[in-house]
Formats: structure tokens, sequence, C-alpha cells
């Protein structure tokens, strides 16, 4: 890290971060638009990733975290030069808990014209169940 | 002089110094953070015009337009160019079968003054929507060599 934090240890910045702020080896990253909707079996998420091909999709699930990584396919072709611009080349990155509720074998994604949909079927313990009573 | 607005990504850079990362940058962080959600939640989805980025670039040869569009059907989308201005609309189908919901995207881009209206052509890739306008023909930089007596 720096020379400050190596040499008091305390400054050091442990393994259990503030989600979001590891130290990313993604550089700069941009939070994308995304909605989640909810039904009794799972949980759909779209995810708005313009300029994201497949080749630059990565999508992890890890300890409660689903984690969704987007590398735009685009570069500026060399003879370029930018007059206005919005958008940035920054890297997507989408972190969302959901604290074992999801069943990670049958999570399905497809990414369309840079619109990811990802379906996140629940966890069979957190689905809605019927208590009889004796 | 050129100023080009640039929206920068989240995090932050530290500037060298002996310090590299001073005690308050995670709390600066943390309040740029929120902010930025606050602000976003309220333009969320239902916000009346949805807004997307749009880039400009120009080469020699042609100027361009990059714009942000995911989640279109390429006949959704209209591109003219009228009267130096080139007009953007889109619309997608959101929501479910249930549900069905049309978002509505519209936008006029100013254009460089040198740009014909003829031969614009529009591609359409992982949710960018790339127009290509061609400058005029005179407009193009010649090097001229003077020779000086």
């Amino acid at each position: 890290m720096n020379l400050l934090t190596s040499l008091i240890p305390s400054l050091h910045r442990s393994s259990v971060v503030r989600r979001g702020h590891r130290d990313e080896k993604l550089g700069a990253t941009v939070k994308p638009a995304y909605t989640v909707k909810e039904t009794d079996e799972a949980f759909g998420l779209t995810v708005h990733l313009p300029g994201v091909a497949k080749a630059g999709l990565e999508i992890t699930a890890e300890e409660g975290t689903l984690r969704i990584v987007g590398r735009r396919a685009w570069s500026r072709p060399e003879g370029w030069t930018a007059l206005y611009r919005e958008s940035s080349d920054a890297t997507y990155l989408l972190e969302l808990d959901h604290d074992n509720a999801v069943d990670l074998d049958k999570i399905r994604a497809e990414l369309t014209d840079g619109v990811l949909r990802v379906s996140l079927p629940k966890a069979e313990a957190i689905k809605p169940r019927k208590i009889e009573i004796a | 002089m050129r100023l080009v607005r640039y929206t920068y990504p989240q995090t932050r850079i530290a500037p060298a110094s002996l310090f590299a990362r001073s005690p308050w940058a995670g709390l600066e962080t943390e309040i740029d953070r929120f902010f930025n959600s606050a602000l976003t939640d309220f333009t969320g989805p239902n916000h009346t015009e949805p807004r997307f980025a749009v880039d400009l670039y120009e080469d020699d040869a042609n100027a361009y337009v990059r714009a942000e569009l995911p989640g279109v059907k390429r006949d959704a989308i209209n591109v003219e160019v009228v009267d130096g201005y080139l007009n953007l609309a889109a619309t997608r189908e959101d929501g479910t079968a249930e549900q069905p919901a049309t978002t509505r995207f519209s936008r006029s881009v100013a254009l460089p003054e040198d740009v014909t209206p003829d031969r614009v052509k529009a591609t359409y890739a992982d949710g960018v929507l790339t127009v290509t306008l061609p400058k005029k023909e005179a407009a193009k930089p010649r090097k001229v060599t003077v020779q000086v007596s």
C-alpha cells in the first residue's frame, strides 16, 4: 500500500472492509442502473450495461453477495477527439447482498443489447410456506 | 479551446502526498455515495423523461455521436438530422407480460457546423447507438505549405 500503512500496522485496512471499498483491481468503477422484482419463486434482476458484450461480463456469487462486473467492449479509436462526453469508460460494478436467500445453482443470466437479465431462484428455506395449525 | 464535460467515475484517485490516503477519504467517499444514491433515487425509472448519456466525437472526416440506449430494438430507434441538430428518439418495452410498460427516450444533439446531413450512418451494438456524420469536403483540413521567399 503506502509507506505509512506499512510502517504502522494498525492503519492497514483489514480484509474485512466495507463493501465496495476493497482495493479494486478494476480501477475506477461506476454503478449501473438496475431493478429487482420479486415473485414467490425467484428474484428477477435487470441491469443496464450499455457497451458491455458477453466477453466483458463477469458474474460471481459468493458469501451471500452477488457481484456483477462489466467491462466495456469499445475503446475510442485513435483519430477521434472527444467534444462532449456524458458516459464514462469506467467498468460497471454492482454488488448485491442477498444473504443466502438465493439458490446459487439455479441462477440464469442472459445479456442482450446491453441489458442483463438475471433470474435468481429463491432458496427453499425462504420460500413462503403454509403452516398447519394442529 | 474546447471544454469537454466528463462524468467522473466513482472512485477517488488520491493525490500523491505524504499520506496517500487522507483520514477523511473514507468519510468523503461515503458522503459522495450517499448523495449520488439519494439523487438518483429521485430520478428513478418513474421519472417523466428518462435520460440517456450521449457522447460527441469528431475526427478529420466525420463527427460521431454515441448514445447509450440499452435494451432497445433497432426498429424502435429513430435518427434524424434536421437543421444542424441530430434528433434521437427510441422506445423500449419494459415490464413483464402482465404489465407492459413503454419507456420513451428523445434527445436533440447540436452538431458541429461542418457536418452534412447526407450519407449519415447509424449502427447499434451492445446497447450503444453510434451515428456517423460525414463532414463537408471543404471543411476537411488540407495542409498547405507556404514557401517564404
